[in-house]
């Protein structure tokens, strides 16, 4: 208990540092300062710049708030679609169920891909970074449910088929309530899903910049910055480009922490 | 509890070692082995096509230049047209007839003997509108050009009008065996293609007929094969480099040229200046979906020059190409040595000058925000082809450039279909942000792009009639360049197209990348060149030596 | 039910989803923008070849509903059509493809499931299992696909299998972990245990039979994973597998390939949504 309370203060205390950043007299995360791209770390930039010479603290700071808070939305939506969903299909009348386990497995094989661009040719060119990613968080919600609904539907008609289910119906217990002993069954499938979606959705999104969507220049991109790493060229350069990557390890494992599963 | 803490170890790693041979399986596996003395690089995507005739594509060109045996070669290096298959070749003073002699004692790479009906049958073949040959077009009139082959030595070709640089076009025409089209198996040239196996190699191997020596009577080519391994990831293409797998890298982007560099800094060259250009422009088409007054910015000049002067091109090349870029200003780069005019006027980085022009232009700073007259925000996008980091780097510069003078520029990426859809068909963008690759030096080349009546003319495509008087002019200078014989009077044409361009900033011109190539040092006879091939226009004369 | 019947409904539930995909795809490709553009079309060496072959197409596509009908109609023939960008039969690109995909998902889906479930079952079985194996496992997820393989290129270290396997086997692991130790809190196994019953027998009488069907529910989620994974694995260690020609034939709104390829995804899918619906049977120990 102590752990989930210190681990929910540490995340707190660090998205207030990451404001506090920001909100710092001088701080931008888009100033380029042209003298000093792949600076190392000064007093002026204390975790050094990034290739343009933007300030890479005040940069990860800005991704953090963003793609934290976008992504952890997207993941508590999706989450909650699944769970809706799959418990629906799975306690409802037996068509419903077949015919949402259908839909799902359809969903699944269909190349979203061509859906992106299509958003992407929807919106008008000068859309806002910031409107942007907010449609990007929006769509990737809207897409990754069916593969946990799909789980989530199997735990819970192995739930409805349980000793205990049966002798609920048979004491006359209603659907409403039975689905209020259910979710809880259900928590070892969704709580992993939504801590597994987060880290998915903060790089899903910078992968989508290929097509247009995602956090556009200069908002400063938490999965862009995840994406440097992947350039071996830029890891020789500069040891803080491992920086976002440990900023999102520790906010990941304050996250289960808080959320009780260690 | 230790009991099945141990049960479970040692199940787990008896299954494991199941799949050690997965594990162990590296990356490198796919490499196909290499012969002895034979040369390795990469090309990025499968070739469409190994018919000569056909080629229409960078990759299946690269492969017809290394098989195709052609009358003419257009020499990389020095940038001259020089005999190959030929002995000799001359032009008629009105540019109508070419004479060309050919060796004697020539020979296919199976043996059999190359006369002037071979030429003449792939000449005609090229030139027939079923082949489909890209080529064709280049002779402007194809259907009109006649071939006469009064003897096995020598092929006449009669052109019904003169065509500007003729000898570099038989320098893209394979001379294959008469009626016995191969792809590329059957061949005049150095190489002959062995094996293709599809997303994986091309591997051509020498032609023992090969008619060229090396000075000491040593036949040609020294290698004793080519693989052209088909590898889209440079970082794959580094790693395999670094392990001699790969003799050399002909387009290594900064970043990568930064990192060889300081592991081994013998095996990378920046050769300077490319032929190609990087530039941004505006959408001037008068039919695109855009508001009214977008296209009114757009299509003032003072605007386009204000936004030109604002854009700091030396920051673009010191940052987004780490400086292996120069400033650009003009559309002919200064490795163009023969067409290469220094005396060009442009606009240059001036924030306070743009300023004044966009005042004198009727626009005026709100709170920080540029608005044209009638008050409207200035604010555009800039599309650029995802997957590009320096030019991301360079719209991302410019965007903070072009926040100076109160403009609110947003930045979008997008996968290349989606990309030239916009350009090409739909015309709904506002700005782009592209380069241009030029092969060949001769700005006759560029002819699409400068016409107004062309698809080709970026900012406003296949105009009926010129829209303004500036782009009749550049119609008119082109036209007068492609049809002069004179060599001044044409360098003159195209000085005077440069300088309009300059002066009204269709394309605005940002950098010229400089060419960055890496080649292992074991790799002799290497002389390289700015123009494609860059690193192997040569081929035949390059070789390993020692062990690897 | 009677076997024959299942098996028909499962065909019929098939068949209706290859449907459903094959009609959704065509739409999806031929109304994202690009499909009739081409790179070559801004070069003007490569221009006209690269507009008579967009024309050709266009004619071809024009209306949306004979284009459905022709594909629909080409599949039932078993004839998936001529890629656009390679220029030859579909299944001629595909089959050799198949099996290097089909190799490296089944040893990555193996080796992770053995890696997770050890992992969950050592983590889980701990009186106070600490963090020690939810760091490695958090720190595998939070690294990209992509930024692995490169490391692993830069190591020299591991191939794809070995990417695909610690990726899979981190998420796995999340979800098993959380099972398997519900499954060892059940009051029942708090009492056995306390009444000094040993743990392998607890394991393989009570917590495995217990979190089967849950562990049987994920095989779908961890084979939709796999199939996810394969596109940046195979780009970037070039593997010339079905991901990597998905990829291409996206970029180049290849429609066949893409056909085929989703067709594949379609099976894969229904093939795991039966894996999950029939745990093996560990109820009998």
């Amino acid at each position: 208990m102590r752990v989930k309370l210190f681990a929910a203060y540490a995340l707190a205390a660090l998205v207030l540092m990451a404001a506090a950043v920001l909100t710092a007299p001088h701080a931008s995360y888009s100033r380029q300062d042209r003298e000093a791209p792949f600076a190392a770390a000064s007093r002026k930039h204390p975790a050094g710049t990034d290739a343009l010479g933007r300030d890479r603290l005040a940069r990860v700071a800005a991704a953090l708030l963003l793609s934290l808070t976008g992504a952890a939305v997207a993941s508590a939506a999706t989450t909650a679609a699944a769970a809706g969903i799959g418990a629906l299909a799975a306690f409802g009348k037996a068509h419903v169920g077949w015919t949402a386990m259908l839909i799902c497995d359809v969903f699944l094989a269909l190349p979203w891909l061509f859906l992106l661009m299509m958003v992407r040719s929807a919106l008008p060119l000068t859309t806002s970074p910031a409107s942007s990613a907010a449609i990007t968080f929006l769509v990737l919600a809207a897409l990754g449910w069916p593969a946990c609904a799909q789980a989530v539907y199997r735990g819970a008609r192995n739930l409805r088929n349980s000793e205990w289910m049966f002798h609920a119906r048979a004491g006359g217990l209603r659907s409403a309530q039975m689905m209020r002993s259910v979710i809880p069954n259900l928590i070892p499938l969704l709580l992993p899903q939504f801590l597994v979606s987060i880290p998915a959705f903060v790089i899903a999104e910078a992968n989508l910049g290929a097509l247009g969507l995602g956090i556009g220049e200069p908002l400063p991109s938490w999965g862009g910055m995840l994406l440097e790493l992947d350039n071996s060229a830029t890891l020789f350069d500069t040891r803080w480009v491992y920086f976002p990557v440990a900023l999102l390890i520790t906010v990941l494992l304050l996250l289960e922490a808080a959320a009780g599963e260690a | 509890m230790r009991t099945l803490k141990m049960r479970i170890w040692i199940a787990t790693f008896s299954i494991a070692a199941l799949f050690a041979p997965a594990l162990a399986h590296t990356c490198a596996a796919q490499a196909a082995p290499r012969m002895p003395g034979e040369l390795a690089w990469t090309i990025g995507y499968d070739p469409k096509t190994f018919d000569p005739a056909k080629v229409d594509d960078q990759e299946s060109e690269l492969v017809r230049y290394l098989t195709a045996g052609v009358l003419l070669r257009f020499d990389r290096f020095t940038q001259k047209i020089e005999p190959q298959l030929a002995e000799s070749w001359n032009l008629s003073p009105d540019g109508k007839t070419l004479t060309f002699k050919l060796y004697s004692g020539l020979q296919f790479s199976d043996g059999s003997s190359l006369t002037s009906k071979d030429v003449a049958w792939s000449i005609r073949r090229v030139l027939l509108p079923a082949t489909g040959a890209p080529v064709a077009e280049e002779f402007l009139s194809p259907s009109g050009v006649t071939i006469d082959t009064p003897d096995l030595r020598t092929v006449i070709v009669h052109l019904p009008q003169r065509v500007i640089g003729i000898g570099k076009i038989f320098d893209e025409i394979a001379i294959e065996p008469a009626s016995r089209p191969s792809e590329g198996r059957v061949t005049s040239g150095p190489f002959i293609v062995a094996e293709y196996r599809r997303s994986q190699y091309v591997r051509l191997r020498p032609n023992p007929h090969y008619a060229k020596h090396d000075a000491s009577g040593h036949p040609l080519p020294y290698a004793a094969g080519v693989r052209l391994d088909i590898l889209e990831n440079h970082e794959q293409e580094i790693r395999l480099f670094e392990h001699g797998e790969y003799d050399l890298i002909d387009s290594l982007p900064p970043d990568y040229f930064e990192l060889l560099k300081k592991k081994t800094p013998s095996s990378v060259r920046d050769l300077g200046p490319s032929l190609n250009t990087e530039q941004m422009w505006f959408n001037q088409a008068p039919q695109a979906p855009l508001p009214a007054w977008e296209k009114a910015w757009f299509q003032s000049r003072s605007f386009r020059v204000a936004v030109s002067q604002a854009i700091h091109r030396a920051d673009l090349a010191r940052i987004a190409y780490l400086g292996h870029a120069t400033p650009a200003y003009s559309f002919v780069s200064p490795a163009n040595a023969a067409w290469y005019d220094s005396k060009i006027v442009a606009p240059r980085a001036d924030v306070a000058a743009a300023k004044a022009g966009l005042a004198n232009a009727g626009f005026r700073f709100h709170d920080g925000v540029l608005q044209d007259s009638a008050g409207h925000p200035v604010r555009f996008s800039i599309l650029t082809n995802a997957g590009n980091d320096a030019r991301l780097k360079m719209a991302t510069l410019i965007q903070q450039d072009l926040a100076a003078l109160g403009i609110q520029v947003t930045v979008v990426p997008l996968d290349f279909p989606a990309l030239i859809e916009r350009l090409m068909h739909t015309q709904d963008y506002e700005a782009c942000l592209l380069g241009l690759e030029n092969v060949d030096p001769d700005p006759n080349a560029m002819m699409n792009i400068w016409l107004s009546n062309s698809p080709n003319h970026q900012w406003d495509p296949s105009e009926k009639t010129p829209a303004t008087s500036w782009e009749a002019e550049i119609d008119r200078a082109m036209n007068r360049q492609a049809s002069s014989s004179n060599d001044a009077e044409r360098k003159q044409a195209v000085d005077r197209v440069q300088q309009i361009v300059a002066d009204e900033q269709p394309f605005i011109y940002l950098v010229y990348p400089n060419v960055l190539v890496a080649f292992s040092p074991q790799l002799k006879g290497i002389q390289p060149a700015v123009l494609e091939p860059e690193l192997v226009w040569n081929a035949e004369s390059l070789r390993l030596e020692g062990t690897r | 039910m009677r076997p024959a019947v299942a098996a028909v409904k499962w065909l019929a539930r098939t068949l209706a989803i290859v449907f459903l995909v094959l009609a959704g795809s065509t739409i999806l490709v031929r109304c994202a923008p690009g499909y009739l553009s081409d790179a070559r079309e801004m070069d003007s060496r490569y221009a006209d070849a690269a507009r008579a072959e967009l024309s050709a197409e266009a004619a071809r596509s024009g209306s949306m509903l004979h284009m459905l009908s022709s594909e629909v109609s080409g599949w039932t023939h078993g004839n998936a059509g001529i890629s656009r960008q390679y220029g030859i039969p579909v299944f001629e690109l595909i089959r050799p493809r198949l099996a290097v995909t089909g190799g490296l998902l089944l040893r990555s889906l193996g080796l992770a499931w053995v890696l997770a479930l050890s992992a969950a079952l050592l983590s889980s079985a701990g009186r106070n299992p600490s963090m020690l194996w939810q760091i490695p496992a958090t720190v595998l997820l939070a690294i990209p696909t992509a930024a692995m393989a490169t490391l692993c290129l830069l190591g020299d270290r591991g191939g794809p299998v070995f990417v695909m396997a610690l990726l899979l086997a981190a998420r796995d692991f999340k979800f098993l972990h959380r099972a398997l130790r519900k499954a060892w809190l059940d009051p029942h196994l708090l009492q056995a245990r306390a009444q000094g019953m040993r743990m392998y027998r607890l394991l393989v009488a009570h917590v495995l039979p217990a979190t089967s069907p849950q562990i049987s529910a994920l095989a779908s989620l961890s084979i939709v994973t796999a199939l996810s994974a394969l596109v940046p694995v195979e780009v970037i260690f070039n593997i010339p597998g079905l991901g990597q020609l998905a990829w291409n034939a996206a970029m180049n709104r290849d429609l066949p390939v893409l056909l085929a390829v989703t067709m594949m995804m379609a099976v894969a899918v229904t093939l795991a949504g039966m894996a999950s619906d029939h745990p093996p049977g560990w109820r009998s120990a």
